[in-house]
């Protein structure tokens, strides 16, 4: 069975809020919208968000290393969120895997988002429904848009390239190759939810330049050998 | 978590209804075993009459809960996977098939169609509850509900609450059964405290997940939130942490203790042993255990603690320290609930 979900490279993520900013934008005004802000231009601006960026810290100073964790729905393929739902409202597509609610039946109870464990569902208190990522469903399969643009709003800013979509479960998809080439993994593995969306894993990369710099034969050898050793 | 006041209000209203029918029926039932057990006329119309304004005054405020009320009938569409909607059907049936016992208690129906229907409504008010106590228990993002106790000490609530109110029923219409009910109100007051107490317990020992879990980090690095993506509050750091609670919880629950425990517990053994019935202090008692519980409700909810904090460095910490190469699994540290 097909399942769709992002893939977020951690590796390249810069934390610069674009996809954020582009779901806020996409979804406001389209099928799911709008996303319910209060007081946005006040002290205390709130809102719902399908998409938000953490950034943490790992390691103990001086070796530390920051990184961001884009978090929408992670489109569980054993959602703990759809049984508790009393109405039905939250559901999970079968021919997909997107996990969606319909907020004609959403009864506001709340009880979903306290199943979730990622914190991915957000009330909305203008609306009185809860609302969540849809994975741009009115994009992925909208035929009036160009077939590049059949793509979540949040995987076509990204302006690092860090984010991919497809569908998981298909080998020959670009999202499968990746989760299998670069060790992809999902957030708290042990919740028993069965995240589909992935991420990629952070890599050291090291680039050996002494030795290229002090072979014999490199001109700048001498210049080299005098900054290292003279410290000019 | 952040305490709902509608449901607070719903477990005491639901609750005193559940718990008064259940003894209110229970007195009928004996009868088809030859005891004469059974209450006045009056007051088992008291009684249900009572049960029936409490529940559905309990329905009303629960809706308060809700977004959108008036579609609160859908509830019932998932009855095989939810207990929310078990709860919905539940309580909902129980309100109608009390109504009905008191219709053939009133009009004196057949004693079978009033026992058939005291039986079923015994039957489906239990269930109700159960089912509202797995609501919690049956979440394991919550790891403090997460537990039997959970449902083992909100059942006894019930019972708590039923015999308390009953008590004072007694007092006014069978004088003679007020020291067996003295004695039940004493058991389920006993029982509520020790099953409070190891869900009190239960929270230090619990083994908590970190933050490297959460991220799927390996547990040798140190980790630390240096931002949620907002200035202020969302939904998550809302409805998942209550700042003001968690600082308040460590006055509260001792007063919730004293009121649900303590209070009751010392006025029904002093009734016991000095054999003095005074009316005023069954309903000090009752009235106690309500008040007590409303605020014990509340510390149940705060000291829930949802692993969705954990993203946002709002989770009890249970870190993890480098230690020559390896680590070492510290200790869980909650500074009460904090
Ligand atoms: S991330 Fe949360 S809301 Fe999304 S499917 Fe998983 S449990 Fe449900
Ligand atoms: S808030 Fe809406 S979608 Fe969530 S469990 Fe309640 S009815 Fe279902
Ligand atoms: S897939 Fe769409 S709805 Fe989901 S985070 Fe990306 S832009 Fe937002």
């Amino acid at each position: 069975m097909p399942q769709y979900a992002l893939v977020i490279d951690l590796n390249t993520c810069v934390g610069c809020h674009a996809c954020a900013t582009n779901c806020k934008e996409w979804n406001t005004q389209a099928s799911f919208g709008p996303l319910s802000d209060f007081d946005p231009y006040g002290r205390e601006p709130q809102g719902v968000w399908y998409n938000r960026i953490m950034s943490y810290e790992v390691g103990e100073f001086p070796n530390t290393q920051v990184f961001h964790l884009p978090k929408s729905c992670l489109h569980c393929q054993d959602a703990p969120c759809v049984p508790v739902c009393p109405t039905g409202a939250s559901y999970k597509r079968e021919q997909d895997g997107i996990v969606l609610v319909n907020y004609d039946d959403c009864i506001g109870c709340k009880l979903c988002s306290w199943s979730c464990p990622y914190g991915c569902r957000e009330f909305d208190e203008a609306d009185k429904v809860m609302k969540k990522c849809t994975l741009c469903i009115d994009r992925i399969y909208d035929e009036s848009l160009p077939p590049e643009h059949r793509k979540p709003a949040c995987v076509l800013t990204c302006p690092a390239r860090a984010r991919f979509f497809g569908d998981i479960e298909d080998p020959n998809s670009e999202v499968y190759k990746v989760i299998k080439e670069r060790n992809g993994f999902v957030l708290f593995p042990d919740m028993g939810t069965n995240p589909a969306n992935h991420y990629l894993p952070r890599t050291e990369t090291k680039v050996h330049v002494d030795e290229h710099l002090l072979k014999h034969d490199n001109p700048l050898f001498l210049e080299v050998l005098r900054r290292h050793h003279v410290g000019g | 978590m952040h305490p709902p006041l509608s449901l607070i209000w719903f477990f005491l209203t639901a609750g005193t209804s559940i718990g008064l029918f259940t003894f209110t029926y229970f007195m009928e039932f004996l009868t088809l075993f030859g005891k004469n057990t059974a209450m006045p006329e009056k007051a088992v119309l008291v009684s249900v009459v009572l049960s029936l304004v409490l529940v559905g005054l309990g329905a009303v405020g629960a809706s308060f809960h809700l977004g959108h009320k008036l579609r609160a009938w859908k509830a019932i569409k998932r009855f095989h996977t939810s207990w929310l909607s078990r709860e919905a059907v539940f309580s909902g049936a129980y309100g109608f098939t009390l109504l009905l016992f008191g219709l053939a208690y009133y009009f004196k129906a057949s004693p079978f169609l009033m026992h058939f229907f005291g039986i079923i409504t015994f039957i489906l008010g239990w269930l109700s509850a159960f089912s509202t106590a797995m609501i919690y228990a049956s979440n394991r993002f919550v790891l403090e509900w997460n537990t039997s106790l959970t449902v083992l000490y909100y059942l006894n609530m019930y019972l708590m609450l039923g015999s308390s109110a009953f008590l004072a029923l007694t007092y006014h219409y069978r004088p003679e059964f007020i020291t067996t009910y003295l004695f039940l109100t004493f058991l389920f007051l006993s029982l509520g405290l020790a099953f409070r107490l190891a869900f009190n317990i239960r929270q230090f020992l619990i083994s908590r997940p970190t933050i490297n879990e959460a991220l799927n980090l390996p547990h040798n690095r140190p980790i630390r939130v240096l931002d949620t993506g907002t200035t202020t509050n969302n939904y998550c750091t809302t409805e998942f942490y209550y700042k003001k609670g968690k600082d308040l919880l460590g006055s509260m629950l001792p007063v919730a203790y004293i009121l649900t425990f303590v209070v009751p517990l010392f006025l029904v053994l002093y009734a016991w042993i000095t054999g003095n019935h005074n009316y005023t202090f069954f309903a000090l008692t009752f009235l106690s255990i309500l008040i007590g519980s409303g605020i014990e409700r509340w510390c149940f909810f705060v000291e829930g603690n949802h692993v969705q904090n954990l993203f946002y460095g709002l989770y009890p910490q249970e870190g993890y320290r480098l230690r020559k190469g390896y680590m070492e699994r510290k200790q869980t540290r909650i500074s009460l609930y904090g």
